[in-house]
């Protein structure tokens, strides 16, 4: 196993232990102190029968004033920073073309070879539930070279879809009209889920598409079968 | 302070209820509705968590289901989240300000009776051939398309609740701001009051915006315009900013009114004015208006342009502070209290604390480095539940029992409520947090089926039960509300010892609230425990 399984997954797993752990300090600097004035102010017959005079302390007021502000706008500030990142493909990266509509999609690589998945071909007919990913017949999976940074641009054929790469933890909607991108890249071969996951109907729910993940070569390999580019007929009958 | 004793409010003829225009009756008209459609939308949730039980489809169709996830939806935020508010504030708010009704009856009733047309119309969607089933958020170009369902009973639902809502507001403001009695001054109303004022406003400014995306919706749907439809060169995103424009407020909608209710219960029992009033009520503005600039992290993968997302991440956590501000004077309200753990009270602090961990896990949803792995996964859908399901429920809860008395005369069991609260607390956190697990592990919203990875399959089994605990509580706390009101024992005039004005009244109030304009001393005030204690000792 490498380290880092996907990326740009590696940063949303940092910004999410970063709030992981301000979340846990703000609810124990909250929860602690309730607790404690819970038990000690409760009421009690001849003891603490009515509550004191509690002068406003404006010192203590702008103090959690402050200190969330200046929690949150760190909060931004870090995600604005990683943000660019998970956005902006690397260099180099290979483009594919993935088009959604109900219910399967369509990827299309750099030299026109096209893979389609459709929302059946990733369930057992029989009992219609999902198969495992590496069950699914291979004329359906979207191959994927290892270590490569990928950059999918999206699109839809009917109404709004969503591709959201389940290991790489991306995902960007897919608008009929437009274009939108993301990026991923796998550094382990295998096979991966990808969901739709913007509501489209019927099945929805198995609007999935196995990304199968191989060697650099082996990609290639695969890339060039089966591919009748016009321009590759040319060359062969010269 | 009325000393001649009248029939209570509720003691009338059938006729008398469906023509009224008495401010009490129509509230419970709207509590009952409301709470008929939050066991609906219950029961639908119930179905839905069966189904996810466990990979594949054992008990309904996909079809079926995504009708089961959109009536949820629908109804828990129009009937559940926004009506039981309009009950509570059509019932409260009157007698808190010292006012025989509100500014306009009439108008009120219509208000009530567009709700409950539209009520209908909700109902005739489960006959078959009239199935919606596009969520509640229901997004062209699918909303376009014939699986979708009749678009037109979603058009004209919004249309009747937005000009019921409508109605309420406006109707609600003014009597706040004119009816108020001699000594209830702007610097002496009750939180309650602060939090439904902000509400309405938003309210005012927000339908609009919804009324105007499903009038295009219908156009588009049967008129061929071509707002929204991209093959004919609209612009579904339009849609998205149209809707959030509105349904991002509307969370505050839901929630501000939870927060005033939250305060009443607070400080009645921890016997002291709320801690930072003042900041309360700043915060209660700055939550209303920020609200209305955040709402595109509902399109933080919809693509926008990446600055703009950015630029809405900023207002998007930004609106943590003022939240913030509340639950910090929240817990400082009981230092140095003298606090009583009452049914209402034990229910409050559970909505506090469950607030926060809603309020918590929003703050990463506004990151977009955060969202772009878990929006529109389980873990957002947790996020709302702990918001909406809980914090805000379990307030409704608290003010259904806080309120009991004032509204019934009678005293629900406590040893009941007190089950029920235990039966919520565990089952809904055993839901909604492994459902914050599920969704971190990547499971999307809106699925009826998934692949059977075996964590996923552990985490839904284990929110399935939690569902069904939960459900047996809430089934529990409504029995107890609705047999109470036969079988409680009688209450007490003020059995909190409140010297807010609704108290002041009998319990039940008479119809007419008030037998003479109540002209509030110089030293009064809703949260002036001793005054409460002196005026007992004049007499």
């Amino acid at each position: 196993m490498k380290e880092i399984l996907a990326y740009p997954a590696n940063y949303w797993q940092t910004i999410y232990e970063i709030w992981l752990f301000i979340s846990v300090v703000i609810y124990l600097v909250v929860f602690l102190p309730a607790v404690y004035f819970l038990v000690k102010y409760r009421y009690r017959k001849g003891v603490n029968e009515r509550a004191q005079l509690v002068k406003e302390s404006k010192a203590l007021e702008v103090l959690w004033t402050i200190i969330p502000t200046i929690v949150v706008i760190y909060l931004a500030t870090h995600s604005f920073a990683f943000y660019k990142v998970q956005r902006t493909a690397p260099e180099g990266a290979l483009e594919i073309k993935v088009t959604a509509f109900m219910w399967g999609w369509e990827f299309e690589y750099p030299n026109g070879k096209k893979v389609y998945s459709f929302f059946n071909s990733v369930v057992d007919p029989e009992k219609n539930v999902y198969l495992q990913p590496e069950q699914v017949n291979d004329m359906f999976k979207a191959y994927i070279p290892e270590d490569t940074p990928v950059k999918v641009l999206c699109t839809s054929r009917d109404v709004i879809h969503s591709f959201y790469v389940h290991p790489a933890k991306v995902m960007e909607d897919c608008v009929p009209g437009r274009i939108t991108h993301m990026w991923f890249q796998i550094n382990e071969p295998g096979d991966y889920w990808a969901f739709c996951r913007e509501y489209c109907g019927t099945q929805h729910s198995k609007m999935a598409a196995v990304l199968k993940v191989v060697p650099k070569q082996e990609f290639e390999n695969w890339l060039q079968q089966g591919v009748q580019t016009s321009q590759e007929d040319n060359k062969q009958t010269l | 302070m009325a000393a001649v004793s009248y029939k209570p409010y509720f003691s009338a003829g059938l006729k008398e209820w469906i023509f009224t225009t008495d401010h009490k009756k129509i509230g419970i008209m709207y509590g009952v509705t409301s709470l008929l459609f939050f066991l609906i939308a219950g029961l639908s949730a119930l179905a839905i968590r069966m189904e996810l039980y466990q990979p594949g489809l054992q008990y309904m169709s996909e079809d079926a289901y995504n009708q089961a996830l959109t009536v949820h939806g629908v109804l828990m935020q129009f009937w559940w989240a926004v009506g039981i508010w309009s009950s509570f504030g059509n019932y409260l708010l009157p007698l808190m300000i010292g006012a025989r009704d509100v500014a306009f009856p009439r108008l009120n009733a219509l208000s009530y009776w567009l709700f409950f047309a539209a009520s209908v119309l909700a109902l005739l969607t489960f006959l078959p051939g009239s199935q919606i089933r596009m969520m509640w958020t229901g997004y062209p170009p699918f909303s376009l398309n014939d699986n979708a369902g009749p678009v037109a009973f979603y058009a004209l639902i919004i249309h009747l609740l937005g000009a019921s809502s409508l109605a309420g507001a406006v109707n609600l403001v003014v009597t706040n701001l004119t009816m108020r009695a001699p000594g209830v001054t702007m610097k002496k109303m009750n939180l309650f009051l602060h939090s439904f004022l902000a509400m309405n406003v938003i309210q005012i400014l927000g339908v609009p915006a919804l009324a105007g995306a499903v009038t295009m919706l219908l156009m588009d749907k049967y008129f061929q315009t071509a707002f929204f439809d991209p093959a004919r060169g609209g612009d579904p995103l339009l849609y998205q900013n149209l809707f959030w424009f509105y349904s991002h407020p509307v969370v505050y909608v839901m929630i501000l009114p939870a927060f005033g209710v939250i305060s009443e219960i607070i400080a009645t029992f921890s016997r002291r004015e709320l801690f930072g009033r003042t900041s309360m009520i700043v915060a209660i503005w700055g939550i209303a208006i920020l609200g209305f600039m955040v709402w595109v992290h509902h399109m933080f993968t919809s693509g926008m342009p990446d600055w703009i997302r950015i630029l809405f991440s900023y207002t998007t956590v930004l609106i943590g502070v003022p939240t913030g501000i509340k639950i910090f004077n929240w817990i400082f309200t009981l230092y140095k209290g003298s606090i009583r753990f009452t049914t209402p009270m034990l229910y409050t602090l559970s909505a506090i604390f469950m607030f926060l961990i809603g309020g918590l896990t929003g703050i990463p949803l506004g990151l977009p480095a955060f969202d772009i792995a878990v929006h529109d996964s389980h873990f957002v859908v947790a996020h709302f539940h702990y918001v909406l399901g809980m914090a805000l429920t379990l307030a409704a809860f608290g003010g259904f029992h806080y309120w009991y008395p004032k509204f019934t005369g009678r005293m629900y069991s406590e040893l009941w409520a007190k089950i029920a609260l235990v039966l919520i607390m565990i089952g809904s956190n055993l839901f909604y947090f492994l459902q914050f697990i599920v969704g971190l592990e990547g499971m999307p919203r809106r699925y009826a089926d998934y692949p059977a990875i075996d964590s996923w399959v552990r985490l839904h089994e284990l929110q399935t039960i939690g569902a069904m605990i939960l459900g047996a509580g809430v089934a529990i706390a409504v029995m107890n509300l609705l047999l109470s009101t036969k079988l409680g024992k009688k209450a007490e005039e003020n059995p909190w010892q409140s010297p807010s004005l609704e108290w002041l009244v009998p319990s039940p109030p008479p119809p007419h609230n008030f037998d003479k304009t109540p002209h509030m001393p110089e030293d009064w005030d809703p949260y002036n425990y001793e005054w409460l204690e002196k005026q007992h000792k004049r007499q």
